[in-house]
């Protein structure tokens, strides 16, 4: 009897030094992500001393749940939206702090899809399907299932999707391709816009990019748009890559290429992509022989007007 | 293996009770592993599982990438190849740890005596390779019509011999299911619960007919005349009797049949009361050799056995009854001087100096 009650008083202890560890969590989480700011200030100072380099100014690694993060987008109030590949699960993310502020579900039973791309319009959020269609809601409370409804953009038969942001300005959907299924449309990098409201006839626009031109000198084989989201400096739209070459390309709303580069190096599969006002530029990588993360680089913008095709 | 059967003797307190040891066992192994979780919480997924983990819904710091000090933890953190790597391998340690006392159930835990050491190994490794599957299949559906495609064109056909038996294989696979889907803490209680349940059955021989003899009766008479035929010896050697598997007592009731004829039978004189044994690598000239002084030492003799062995010497048996004025001395002085060069060794068992010792001690 003697060994059961040593481990019985083993086990009590272990349990009370385990609850009063975790309460100590909790406090230390707000001083944590003040330092963490702190810190990502003086980076993005550093960086900017030395605009040649492009060190990540942060990287924090996502929880197992983001393992397959895809799509990035921001709030108005500085928080960053993220979704699991395969869940309709959105997490608030406090991008400077290094913090998952808050998770809501799609509805009661969150549905499951091919869910590729993330965008805030206005108050509504879109999350794409990798078929073309959007799932449309509202930003919800911790632990909120939120109600949510199906729309069909009929591109799905045009093209598989892996990325789209909200232009405000011209209230279109932008949506380039990963994969086009016209064949004419070979060797060019396709971008979709689609108005959320108005007549189906001008409602949809589209594109090109030569890929060619886009690949220029660099060693890449091909390029396919794995997110996309807007400068906020210049409104172009500003393109990551993910298979086979990893690289971002910037465009005017035109279609003129002004930008085409390899991504820094250690994104393995580089998924998704948002840019703040303040220029930080976040690219989200899914998990592969490291854990999916999201890293933080100082953005230089080009100082272009942006030319506005209508 | 020593060290933690030593750990159990400690916890069991120095009882060979079942139900005890189980529980000593048990208990050990949750402590390590409350230590594990409370040293490395994530960890404690693998117990928990996917599907039974909840959502979080408290805001969560997340690693620091670039930190030096959390990216010794990012390696290992989710998704990341050496997460996998340990977590498989904390699954497959797992799901050993968990099989262990049900193999241990299995072999004691018997309503006949002796078991398919075929079973034992395959209750020990079916877990791992159905938790490897599942942890290859997870979710996807693709995969999972794959499995099937190829386990299909592997046949498994095999007849047990008790039902019980079964029933073991069935809680292996139901145990590498769970710990390949992280669900550790449902594997342990599987093991746990299953464990006990099948040695209270055994213990109070649970469902028996009561026009059947219980298993201790059915041996009971049988052991008691190997122990004695005199019933001297109530109790036989504990140790032979748990080692008698039916192949085992084959061997033993083969090597009975063959000494009968030495022992002759009740009351009777026997007609041979020695067994020379010789080995020999040619059996042929050995045996000319030795049967020509069979004829001039013994009243009667018979060969009784040939073992024909490779890549050592062949072994002879031959049934005897030595002449009174023959002495062992004489007759393997005499065995070595005609057959020395072609024989190895030779031996003589005599049956009556046994028996003499035997009545002295009467």
């Amino acid at each position: 009897m003697k060994h059961a009650h040593a481990v019985m008083l083993l086990l009590i202890v272990a349990s009370a030094t385990s609850c009063r560890q975790r309460t100590a969590d909790a406090d230390d989480q707000a001083s944590q992500v003040a330092a963490r700011k702190h810190e990502l200030v003086k980076r993005l100072a550093k960086a900017d001393a030395d605009p040649k380099k492009t060190d990540p100014v942060a990287m924090w690694i996502m929880p197992k749940e983001l393992k397959e993060i895809s799509g990035l987008a921001l709030t108005p109030d500085g928080n960053v939206l993220a979704h699991d590949d395969e869940i309709g699960r959105v997490y608030v993310i406090d991008p400077r702090g290094g913090l998952i502020a808050k998770r809501f579900n799609l509805g009661e039973s969150p549905p499951h899809g091919d869910f590729e791309s993330i965008t805030v319009a206005g108050n509504d959020i879109y999350l794409l399907a990798s078929n073309g269609k959007l799932y449309e809601f509202q930003e919800g409370a911790d632990g909120e299932n939120v109600p949510y409804s199906i729309r069909d953009t009929g591109l799905g038969k045009q093209c598989e999707f892996e990325s789209m942001v909200y232009e405000a300005d011209s209230d279109w959907l932008v949506m380039p391709c990963k994969n086009v299924k016209d064949k004419s449309l070979k060797g060019q990098i396709v971008v979709f816009r689609w108005k959320r409201q108005g007549p189906d006839s001008s409602r949809v626009s589209m594109f090109t990019i030569p890929e060619a031109q886009a690949i220029g000198s660099n060693p890449w084989k091909y390029l396919k748009p794995s997110d996309v989201t807007i400068d906020p400096a210049n409104g172009n739209y500003v393109m990551i890559t993910s298979h086979p070459d990893k690289a971002i390309i910037e465009v005017t709303p035109g279609g003129k290429l002004v930008r085409s580069q390899p991504l820094p190096e250690g994104h393995n599969q580089p998924e998704g992509v948002a840019i703040t006002r303040d220029s930080i530029l976040m690219i989200s990588d899914e998990a592969t022989t490291k854990p999916a993360d999201i890293t933080l680089y100082r953005w230089h913008p080009i100082r272009t007007i942006a030319q506005k095709v209508q | 293996m020593p060290v933690l059967r030593q750990i159990i003797d400690v916890l069991a307190q120095g009882g060979d009770r079942p139900v005890r040891r189980l529980v000593a066992y048990y208990v050990f192994i949750g402590v390590i592993v409350f230590a594990l979780v409370y040293f490395v919480p994530s960890v404690g997924h693998l117990l928990a599982g996917k599907g039974l983990e909840p959502t979080q819904n408290t805001t969560q710091l997340l690693q620091d990438g670039l930190s030096k000090k959390e990216a010794a933890h990012a390696v290992l953190a989710a998704g990341s190849l050496a997460e996998l790597a340990v977590a498989t391998l904390l699954i497959l340690l797992g799901t050993l740890v968990l099989m262990l006392p049900v193999s241990w159930v299995y072999m004691s835990a018997r309503r006949v005596q002796g078991h398919n050491q075929s079973v034992v190994q395959t209750l020990i490794m079916l877990p791992l390779v159905v938790a490897g599957v599942i942890i290859v299949v997870q979710n996807s559906l693709a995969l999972a019509f794959s499995l099937a495609g190829v386990v299909g064109a592997v046949r498994f056909r095999t007849t047990l011999r008790d039902t019980r038996d079964l029933v073991f294989i069935f809680l292996a696979i139901a145990l590498g299911f769970a710990a390949g889907v992280e669900s550790l803490a449902v594997a342990a209680l599987l093991s746990i619960f299953f464990n006990f349940v099948a040695i209270l059955t055994w213990r109070y021989d649970y469902g028996r007919n009561v026009l059947t003899p219980s298993a201790s009766a059915q041996w009971a008479g049988p052991l008691e005349a190997l122990a004695s035929p005199t019933g001297d010896h109530i109790v036989p050697d504990r140790d032979l009797v748990l080692s008698l598997t039916p192949a085992r007592a084959d061997v033993l009731a083969d090597r009975f049949e063959r000494v009968r004829d030495v022992i002759g039978k009740k009351k009777k004189k026997a007609r041979f009361n020695a067994v020379l044994t010789v080995t020999a690598d040619d059996v042929g000239q050995a045996q000319s050799k030795i049967e020509s002084v069979l004829e001039t030492t013994t009243k009667r003799w018979r060969l009784d056995e040939v073992v024909t062995n490779v890549g050592k010497p062949s072994e002879i048996y031959y049934l005897i009854r030595l002449k009174k004025i023959v002495t062992r001395d004489d007759f393997l002085t005499a065995i070595r001087d005609s057959a020395g060069p072609v024989i190895a060794t030779a031996d003589l068992e005599i049956g009556e100096p046994a028996a003499e010792e035997k009545s002295d001690q009467a």
